[in-house]
């Protein structure tokens, strides 16, 4: 891969050195993954042709060529509002995260806490947090905040539940091993504790990270005036529903991005754990 | 040399009521300064409870324990333990593994870079300093955390079974190794084992323990000259010493 880039005429732009790489990376997924790429891609292929063949109406199934060329004329517009549904899923993602790991450690190391605050918290688990949102709306009006409480609200259990069961079963021998080299409680956290609760913290992490955009899509179905939630509810009650997919579309990206950001802090920060799963 | 320990009357039962289980005791043992005493029993006899108790790790239903006449309260920080299970961290190397009994004392590893080096030579991990342990055979994963038990030269070591995963051939020269180690410095070990002819090979002292509760049935002295070389294994005093062990085991019916 790195020789095709070293034999071009004198130092290529850093556009054409990406670009080489790029290639070499699709070129290298799709000799691993080409029966995955071609069920993909014949999947669009039925889609697309038995709307025509069946000739259904573009207001109930549209083609994917017609959502992708319907799309692109509506782009600017799908671009604003990816970007706003966007920044409500991730402030939302990011403040979970930073209540959750928090609260699910103070549980696990505090035993008052373990016998009050979790089993509330779990009994709150069962509750579905999205029949909250019409409140919130109610309460709070169209703005960004009860988007963003919603997302707070459905990515907070996943988060701490795991946090507490991360940070509260390290193994008995582990933690005599510790107890044995007469080390402090923030010593043994820092080598020891951490690094061991990262996997399982992670397992909550992703999990609220799928969360995230599926609650800010419903809470903008719930009310508001922008969002891709707006759009896709919009665009259905225009029987536009190669605008809905178009939305769609960019919804699926978004989870995307957010799962695949994830996914790859896990890799850089616990890259034992990932070689460790393979085997 | 290391400490003498007393076991004065000791005594686990886990658990209240009727589902309380009386693991071990009561054992009054008295285990000589530089001595090594190998404690050999049927499974779930209770020697990682006393094991566990003589480290401070787990506290007595009932009797005490002293170090050389202080008496055990708490964690004891100045012993090696090799714990059953090995206490190896997957994210770090085998190195790091060693070092992290050094870090978690607030001791500075590269002061130490020499001694972790001859360490992993002595057990055969030269070249896999680098390797995370699921990348090691149980085999070497054993003898890693071998070396993170003994990194901080301790006087007094703590055996779990640590031989137990190793292949015939490996076995023989740790057995060797830790032999060496012991007639050099004289800690004072505490050393669990299923292996009868391991016990009377290594130990100054073989306790036989019974089955549940384990009570110490048996002190044996191994009156044999060290080293315990291949020759001294295949004398007629060795086999008489396997022999007797086994006749205990016999008795008890799990022989
Ligand atoms: N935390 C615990 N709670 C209840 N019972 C326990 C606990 N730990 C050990 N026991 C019981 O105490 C007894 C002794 O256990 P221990 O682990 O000391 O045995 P052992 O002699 O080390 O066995 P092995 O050779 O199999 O390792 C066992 O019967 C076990 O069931
Ligand atoms: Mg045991």
């Amino acid at each position: 891969m790195t020789m095709v880039s070293s034999s071009m005429p004198p130092e290529p732009g850093l556009a054409a050195r990406l670009a080489t790489r790029v290639a070499a990376r699709v070129a290298l997924a799709l000799r691993v993954s080409w029966p995955f790429a071609a069920f993909f891609i014949g999947f669009f292929l039925v889609w697309e042709y038995s709307v025509v063949i069946f000739k259904i109406p573009g207001y109930i199934l549209p083609t994917p060529s017609q959502i992708a060329a319907n799309g692109w004329a509506d782009i600017p517009r799908l671009l604003d509002y990816t970007l706003i549904t966007g920044a409500e899923s991730l402030i939302g993602y990011a403040l979970a995260i930073c209540v959750g790991v928090p609260v699910g450690l103070a549980i696990a190391f505090w035993k008052p806490l373990q016998r009050t605050v979790y089993p509330f918290l779990v009994s709150l688990e069962m509750v579905p947090k999205i029949a909250f949102a019409p409140l919130f709306i109610a309460w709070l009006g169209f703005g960004l905040l009860p988007k963003v409480i919603i997302v707070v609200l459905v990515c907070f259990f996943p988060v701490a539940l795991n946090a507490i069961h991360a940070f509260g079963s390290l193994s008995d021998e582990l933690t005599r091993f510790c107890r044995s080299t007469g080390a402090g409680p923030l010593r043994t956290f820092w080598k020891v504790r951490l690094p061991a609760a990262l996997p399982q913290c992670f397992v909550g992490f992703k999990y609220a990270a799928l969360n995230a955009t599926v609650g800010a899509t419903i809470a903008e179905f719930m009310g508001s005036d922008q969002g891709l939630g707006f759009y896709i509810q919009i665009a259905t009650g225009n029987m536009r529903p190669d605008l809905a997919f178009a939305g769609i579309f960019f919804l699926t990206l978004l989870g995307l991005a957010l799962f695949g950001a994830v996914s790859l802090a896990e890799k850089l920060l616990i890259p034992w754990h990932i070689t460790l799963r393979r085997h | 040399m290391g400490a003498t320990i007393d076991i004065r009357s000791l005594t686990k039962t886990f658990g209240v009521g009727p589902a309380a289980v009386h693991a071990f005791g009561p054992v009054d043992l008295t285990i000589e300064s530089g001595s090594f005493v190998s404690l050999l029993g049927p499974s779930g006899c209770g020697k990682s409870t006393l094991m566990l108790m003589i480290a401070g790790l787990l506290d007595a239903s009932r009797g005490e324990i002293f170090f050389d006449d202080r008496k055990v309260e708490g964690p004891r920080t100045d012993i090696g333990i090799m714990f059953q299970d090995n206490t190896l961290v997957p994210w770090r190397t085998v190195e790091g593994n060693v070092a992290l009994q050094l870090e978690l004392r607030g001791l500075d590893p590269r002061d130490y870079a020499d001694r972790i080096r001859d360490l992993l030579r002595s057990v055969k991990l030269d070249g896999f300093q680098r390797r995370h342990p699921y990348e090691l055979s149980g085999g070497m994963q054993q003898r890693a955390a071998f070396c993170q038990a003994l990194v901080h030269e301790p006087d007094t070591l703590l055996f779990d079974e640590p031989l137990g995963k190793l292949d015939a051939m490996t076995r023989e020269s740790i057995r060797s190794d830790l032999q060496t180690l012991w007639m050099q410095k004289r800690p004072t070990v505490v050393f669990v084992t299923h292996s009868i002819e391991e016990a009377v090979q290594l130990s100054s002292t073989v306790c036989v323990v019974t089955p549940r509760p384990g009570r110490i049935e048996r002190r044996i002295d191994i009156d044999l000259p060290w080293p315990r070389n291949l020759e001294v294994k295949a004398s007629a005093r060795f086999t008489q010493y396997v022999r007797e062990i086994q006749g205990i085991f016999h008795d008890y019916g799990v022989l």
